[in-house]
């Protein structure tokens, strides 16, 4: 760097803050979705302390004046205000969205490591591992969704220790679906990584005494795992959009909401836009979510370095 | 008295599938004392070696460690390689943990030290071998003879009875061997039980009470090391030697 030539270095400066301005730019509008989603739930919980539940946290006319002020946005007054009439709705479906996806993704993740480790080290239990892995990633999630649902009715069976945890008992059978159906697809991605741990990682481990389990505790799975961030990183973003299936068994969700706001209005392009555009803000979350973490438990030399 | 001999290896064969490995092989050694197994490599020397700490099975034979048979069904192999250390040819460090994290796995999780115990005795191994200021580096961040000495440690750590050494040198460029072989100098002037398969063949010269030559799964001699490497009774010992002498 301080070798480069001048009209470089200025180049590279104007990259460098292109880059940060785009930078600026993104966790801006993170912060404002996000503030504005955990904004909104905390005043459902607390029951309307700041708006009456329901409504909008900026009124609905106060948009439209502001957009009717400004020339050439004026003709979308009328849709902001929709927009925002809007996202009361939004916010509710979304938190459920998120609940769902990080409950399906944790439960899913603690059957997987096992599923993994016994698909790569295990002798009959790899085959049971297959079977199950191949049974879920090879049958369509909708299906196995109906199965849990409509074909042995799990809703009318849940737990009363976490019965009520929900306004309705069905949310629970779609954590059930995608914690099963996710984990078939994270045993997938593990392992994969488990197997590019090397041989000697293991050997090393048995010769100082250690087990076979207690090699894969405590040697192969912390490698493994952190070379499996990125591509398990995919399911969580598949999660994401995924969880709309829930719509489809009539868990409230993003997109059973808005999609059922669409089908009283009609207004279906705005309002699939809008939801389109709340489902990438979550997945660009995770993704960045996941970079944080992949940084926080690098291990110089292991695993490839992340490009930034 | 033979009776005595702190690791007695008879009549030790190994088969990989039709392909017969290991033939026959026997030699003792005392507490105290250095083997360095010798022959050209495919001979079987790491596959013996692997026997005593059963990282490879042997099929017929025994192996005596201490009194104890090595190749027992009954026995614990966890127990054998908690008193058996290795250290690898590739190394094989733990790529996830520093070098004081390599060394206090074993005695932190095997041996069941405390947490702090275990740091403690894996900083005095690595201050042992020479790498005091490297406590918290990892493996990536050392050189090859560095890391080498990091899986000396990791193995010392345990606080071994006898000391198995995969070609130690052999990964490593020419300029790391030395401190290496230093650091097992050490120990051997330490009085460590060692067994070591290596073609470094001027410090097996120095260190060994008794040298094995094998070949073919076959020990064709052995015998301390003046005789061996000066008056070689067998031809093959003698052509053998010529051949990996040429190269220094």
């Amino acid at each position: 760097m301080a070798s480069a030539t001048r009209p470089a270095a200025i180049r590279e400066r104007v990259a460098d803050s292109d880059r940060s301005v785009g930078r600026l730019l993104l966790v801006a509008a993170g912060a404002l979705f996000w503030g504005w989603l955990v904004v909104s739930w905390i005043n459902r919980w607390l029951g309307g302390v700041i708006v009456p539940v329901g409504q909008p946290l900026v009124p609905v006319g106060a948009v439209e004046a502001a957009f009717g002020a400004i020339p050439g946005l004026a003709a979308y007054a009328a849709d902001a205000g929709f927009v925002v009439e809007l996202t009361p709705v939004l916010s509710r479906g979304t938190w459920l969205t998120v609940v769902i996806t990080g409950v399906s993704l944790t439960l899913g993740f603690i059957i997987a490591v096992p599923l993994a480790v016994t698909r790569v080290y295990g002798r009959f239990s790899a085959w049971l591992s297959l079977g199950y892995t191949e049974l879920l990633r090879g049958t369509p999630l909708l299906a196995q969704l109906f199965v849990l649902y409509y074909g042995l009715n799990l809703a009318s069976y849940v737990p009363g220790a976490v019965s009520g945890v929900f306004a309705r008992d069905v949310v629970w059978v779609a954590i059930l679906g995608f914690t099963l159906n996710g984990a078939a697809y994270q045993a997938e991605y593990i392992r994969g990584a488990l197997e590019s741990v090397e041989e000697g990682q293991i050997t090393a481990g048995r010769a100082i005494g250690l087990s076979k389990l207690e090699t894969i505790y405590h040697v192969v799975l912390p490698q493994g795992l952190r070379y499996a961030i990125p591509s398990w990183t995919n399911e969580f973003v598949y999660l994401i959009k995924y969880s709309s299936l829930a719509g489809f068994i009539t868990v409230p969700e993003l997109y059973y909401r808005t999609n059922q706001v669409a089908s009283e209005t009609f207004r279906y392009t705005l309002i699939f836009v809008v939801t389109g555009m709340t489902y990438l803000a979550l997945v660009l979350t995770a993704s960045k979510l996941m970079e944080r973490v992949e940084d926080r438990v690098s291990i110089p030399g292991l695993g490839a370095e992340r490009e930034e | 008295m033979s009776d005595d001999d702190f690791l007695r290896v008879t009549d030790v064969s190994k088969w990989y599938g039709d392909e017969k490995v290991l033939d026959e092989v026997s030699f003792e050694m005392d507490r105290g004392d250095v083997t360095v197994l010798i022959g050209p490599s495919g001979s079987g020397k790491s596959t013996m070696l692997r026997c005593v700490n059963r990282l490879a099975e042997a099929q017929e034979g025994s192996i005596l460690l201490d009194g104890e048979e090595v190749l027992s069904p009954d026995l614990d192999v966890d127990e054998l390689r908690r008193e058996v250390g290795m250290v690898f040819q590739g190394f094989n460090l733990f790529a996830h943990l520093t070098a004081v994290g390599n060394a206090a796995l074993g005695p932190r999780r095997v041996l069941g030290l405390s947490e702090s115990e275990a740091r403690e005795r894996a900083e005095a191994q690595l201050e042992r071998v020479g790498l005091s200021d490297q406590f918290d580096s990892y493996p990536a961040e050392l050189s090859g003879g560095q890391q080498q000495r990091v899986g000396i440690a990791r193995a010392l750590a345990m606080e071994p009875k006898l000391m198995l050494f995969d070609e130690p040198t052999s990964a490593l460029d020419p300029e790391l061997i030395g401190e290496v072989l230093e650091v097992m100098h050490g120990l051997v002037e330490e009085g460590m039980t060692m067994l070591v398969v290596t073609h470094e063949m001027s410090f097996a010269r120095e260190v060994a009470d008794e040298i094995v030559f094998l070949d073919d799964g076959h020990v064709i001699e052995r015998g301390p090391p003046e005789q061996l490497f000066d008056h070689p009774e067998e031809e093959r010992t003698g052509r053998f030697l010529e051949r990996i002498t040429s190269h220094d």
